[in-house]
């Protein structure tokens, strides 16, 4: 709504203190219009993005999960104020100032060439928000690195091949085609690919990181749930990308040291 | 050259006489030396080339020198090397091939000719974004119905993965050309008060260079489609049929087609602007233009390098991408993303111009903060230069720059949201004249509000960690190349449409497609952005049964998107052969191209104008530029 200030003011009877500028204003009658039109954008936008995208989005079954949601909507909440007021102006403008016919216009509208006021504000406020948006960035990208520095992290290696995923416990020489973690455990996936590049990700723990080829590129998380989620390939990676897909067992501590010793199949294990 | 010559002499000249060799090319002569030449080293090569260890490398050479053959063949068969082979052998193009080259006097024939005047590479562009994107539109309705049916399934994995390269490559195509293509040539001359473009030849060449990719691309389908999409990774790529050696090839003359072009269209900005046209009185749409193919220059070259450097790994073996032999992925991805992220820009920037230099005339309004746009686009330009790595977050490529590159792509924030000042500012107070090309300055801001913001979610590291390579990031990228960039382009098509065919594009048809498509569109992307938050990877040919809803969405939102193209399509081409005629000026608009009749004569002006003001005087009681 600054905004509107700002542009209504050139063109304006400027003889006005600047303490009543605001008033007069903001009882104008398309500044009026415009903020109705801001409210109702921004109830609007806000309140579908309260209602459905939580829904929308993938389980948690991590904190990692966790900042990603809460990024997301704070995001969300964010960009509904400055899109509400792109809709707004565009809302005031073609519902009142409408002119239809086949000839143009007459030309007796305010010729405003630029407002130094709008520019200013505009750029400070994008600028601002542009910090916010990093600020918030690199703080969150240091806490879902967390899992990655822990002492006691167990270390699985992941290795993708077209199209399947075999997951290595060094500590346990096992391998399997399923993927075994303890709750509450951090976790170091070392991610490598016997041919072509494929994209480890694990869906409910918001994390992914690319499979090269002679690399080992490495990824953290701690499951912070008990249950059975899913892992997906995420970078196309020929005939049968589509179906490259496993699935995560989280286990309480107790089971995945049972599960650890078990020297049978994985077959044998029952979904949790 | 030719310009100059028609300068000199404006008297009416026999086309017939002394008119060499080029009276003789045409499209036929092309495609019948391009075949024969193709054939010939194609034979010649099956012959040469030894059947070793590695026959794959062996089909790769022959396919590879076939394809050179036929482009060489092409261009010779056209005419583009008469010229300077003349000049290399001590003779130029005389007045009369001049005259001919230009088109002068020949009716629907210099169509399909090596035709100079900008005028006629301008339609001839239109025409082919027109058939591109129809090609690209059936390919994306056959990756809906695939999808739409529940869990996908419907076409062979093989298939369906090349239908998504296939898509991809040639929308990418489409997009880059649609606004700087056909309105680029047709108009920017002309609103810049030039009698032709800077170099004519250069104008027909990028032009045709483009239209001798597209048997190669055709030829794709049957040597094994590209199943590993449109940005050719490798290893992948290393792996894939004969079809990939078509995909580096339609690259590769696709780069040197821009980069013809972009010098083309950027020497015509700075030298050939009408007297008293300094920058601070030329209109947006030409800084657009020029920042969007100034960008294509430094963008696509890298594109090419590594598309060179895939056919040599993939005839020669020379192992630069391919990591069993020392080679890297992430050098592709690197090389690939530093052409890819320019590249949103290169197709954004001329979309939001046009819909700038539309603006202010349906607005009747000065365009807002001409500054502020002007730093708007070269921000952006600047900046897109280096943000590329954001692309490869979770490539595992260089963490320690993922702070960098978030740094730097979310500062394109600032310059993008600019123009949405600009344009705001514009429509303020204005009045709202709600004819075609206004609704998509509508649209336009919608789309791109949207398209935006979801940027800024993926350039947050921890979010695309977690919606990179899904159908998020389709969705997003769809919004900002299609909501916004097509958007724009119908807008331009719709606000110069009376200009380039004389008539008025109908305003009904018009309409209705306007309103399926953007409704269709925001359905079907919509449906992608959930579907995509819910965990759907991108390039699926089939998928979890808990995202068939969304999908199934998408694809009903699909179909009208289409409905709404064709109706568009029958607009075009009914008001293009049996419109109402347009006068010289039919929105009213200052601009430099309005200001010359309609049909625009051969050298678009009888005099050539003199400009004293910026074209954005609406409401501004003095003397006008015109």
């Amino acid at each position: 709504m600054w905004l509107m200030q700002m542009l209504s003011e050139t063109g304006e009877d400027t003889t006005k203190q600047s303490g009543n500028r605001v008033s007069s204003f903001l009882s104008r009658r398309d500044v009026q219009q415009a903020i109705r039109a801001w409210v109702f954008w921004a109830v609007t936008l806000g309140g579908l993005g309260y209602l459905f995208i939580p829904h929308l989005m993938a389980d948690s079954a991590s904190k990692t999960m966790d900042i990603v949601k809460s990024t997301f909507m704070a995001f969300y909440y964010t960009s509904v104020p400055v899109a509400a007021v792109v809709l707004a102006i565009a809302t005031q403008t073609v519902l009142h100032n409408r002119h239809t016919g086949t000839a143009p216009p007459p030309d007796d509208n305010p010729a405003i060439e630029t407002n130094q006021m709008a520019n200013i504000v505009w750029v400070v406020i994008s600028s601002a928000l542009c910090v916010f948006l990093l600020v918030w960035g690199l703080v969150v990208d240091n806490v879902v690195a967390e899992p990655s520095r822990a002492a006691n992290a167990t270390v699985v290696n992941v290795t993708g091949q077209q199209w399947i995923w075999t997951f290595n416990y060094p500590d346990a020489h096992k391998d399997t085609s399923e993927l075994y973690l303890p709750v509450d455990q951090p976790v170091i996936f070392k991610v490598q690919s016997k041919d072509v590049t494929h994209a480890f990700w694990i869906v409910q723990m918001g994390i992914k990181i690319n499979a090269n080829r002679g690399e080992i590129t490495e990824t953290a998380v701690t499951p912070n749930k008990i249950g059975v989620f899913d892992v997906r390939c995420a970078e196309l990676c020929g005939l049968l990308h589509a179906h490259m897909q496993t699935r995560v067992h989280v286990v309480s501590k107790a089971d995945y040291e049972k599960w650890l010793a078990n020297q049978g199949s994985v077959e044998q294990w029952p979904a949790s | 050259m030719a310009s100059e010559l028609i300068t000199e002499d404006r008297t009416r000249h026999s086309a017939k006489k002394s008119v060499g060799i080029i009276r003789h090319l045409n499209l036929g002569t092309a495609v019948i030396v391009g075949a024969l030449l193709a054939v010939t080293v194609n034979r010649i090569a099956t012959k040469l080339i030894i059947e070793g260890d590695e026959t794959w490398r062996r089909h790769d050479q022959i396919v590879m020198a076939t394809m050179l053959a036929w482009f060489i063949g092409f261009m010779i068969g056209i005419g583009a090397l008469v010229g300077p082979t003349r000049w290399f052998f001590g003779k130029d193009l005389n007045h009369d091939e001049a005259m001919f080259l230009a088109g002068k006097d020949m009716g629907i024939k210099r169509y399909f000719r090596y035709t100079t005047d900008h005028k006629v590479v301008g339609i001839q562009y239109l025409i082919l974004t027109i058939a591109l994107f129809f090609i690209g539109g059936v390919l994306a309705m056959l990756i809906r119905t695939n999808l739409g049916h529940e869990s996908g399934g419907l076409i062979p994995p093989q298939v369906y993965n090349s239908i998504v390269g296939f898509h991809g490559l040639i929308m990418i195509i489409a997009t880059i050309i649609m606004i700087t293509g056909p309105f680029g040539n047709f108009i920017l001359p002309i609103m810049i008060g030039a009698r032709d473009m800077a170099f004519p030849r250069l104008n027909a060449l990028s032009f045709w260079l483009l239209i001798s990719i597209l048997p190669i691309l055709a030829a794709t389908i049957a040597l094994g489609g590209i199943p590993m999409g449109w940005s050719g990774y490798n290893p992948l790529a290393d792996q894939g049929p004969l079809g990939v050696d078509s995909y580096i090839f339609t690259i590769v003359i696709f780069a040197i087609s821009s980069a013809v072009a972009g010098a083309n269209i950027t020497t015509t900005a700075m030298k050939m602007r009408a007297r008293g046209m300094n920058w601070s009185r030329t209109p947006l749409f030409v800084f657009g233009t020029v920042a969007s193919v100034a960008l294509a220059l430094p963008a696509f070259p890298v594109f090419m390098l590594s598309q060179v450097m895939s056919a040599m790994d993939r005839a020669f073996g020379a192992n630069f991408f391919n990591p069993e032999f020392g080679g890297s992925a992430w050098l592709y991805e690197n090389l690939f993303w530093i052409m890819g992220h320019p590249e949103v820009y290169v197709i954004l920037i001329p979309a939001v111009v046009a819909i700038m230099e539309i603006t202010p005339v349906f607005a009747r309004k000065p365009l807002f903060s001409f500054n502020m746009a002007i730093v708007g686009i070269f921000g952006i330009v600047g900046l897109s230069i280096f943000v590329w790595a954001h692309h490869m977050y979770i490539s595992g490529w260089a963490p320690l720059l993922n702070g960098p590159f978030m740094l730097t792509t979310e500062l394109i924030s600032i310059p993008t949201g600019l123009l949405f000042l600009v344009i705001l500012g514009t429509i303020w107070r204005g009045s709202v004249w709600t004819r075609l090309p206004m609704l998509s300055v509508y649209a336009l801001l919608f789309n791109f509000i949207i398209g935006g913001v979801t940027g800024i979610f993926l350039s947050d590291v921890p979010e695309d960690a977690a919606l990179h390579g899904s159908m998020f990031v389709t969705a997003h990228f769809h919004y900002t190349l299609m909501g916004a960039g097509l958007t724009g382009a119908l807008g331009a098509l719709a606000y110069w449409f009376p200009k380039m065919t004389g008539r008025m594009l109908d305003e009904k048809l018009g309409r209705i497609s306007f309103w399926l498509v953007q409704i269709g569109f925001t359905v079907t992307f919509f449906g992608m952005f959930a579907v995509g938050l819910e965990g759907q990877p991108r390039r699926v040919e089939a998928y979890d049964i808990i995202f068939k809803n969304g999908n199934l969405i998408s694809t009903m939102g699909a179909y009208t998107i289409f409905i709404g193209m064709l109706i568009l399509l029958a607009a075009v081409i009914t008001s293009w052969r049996n419109g109402e005629i347009a006068g010289s000026n039919p929105w009213g608009a200052q601009t430099l191209e309005w200001m010359t009749p309609t049909p625009v004569p051969l050298e678009n002006f009888e005099v050539l104008p003199v400009v004293t003001t910026n074209p954005y005087q609406y409401g501004i009681k003095q003397e006008t530029s015109s």
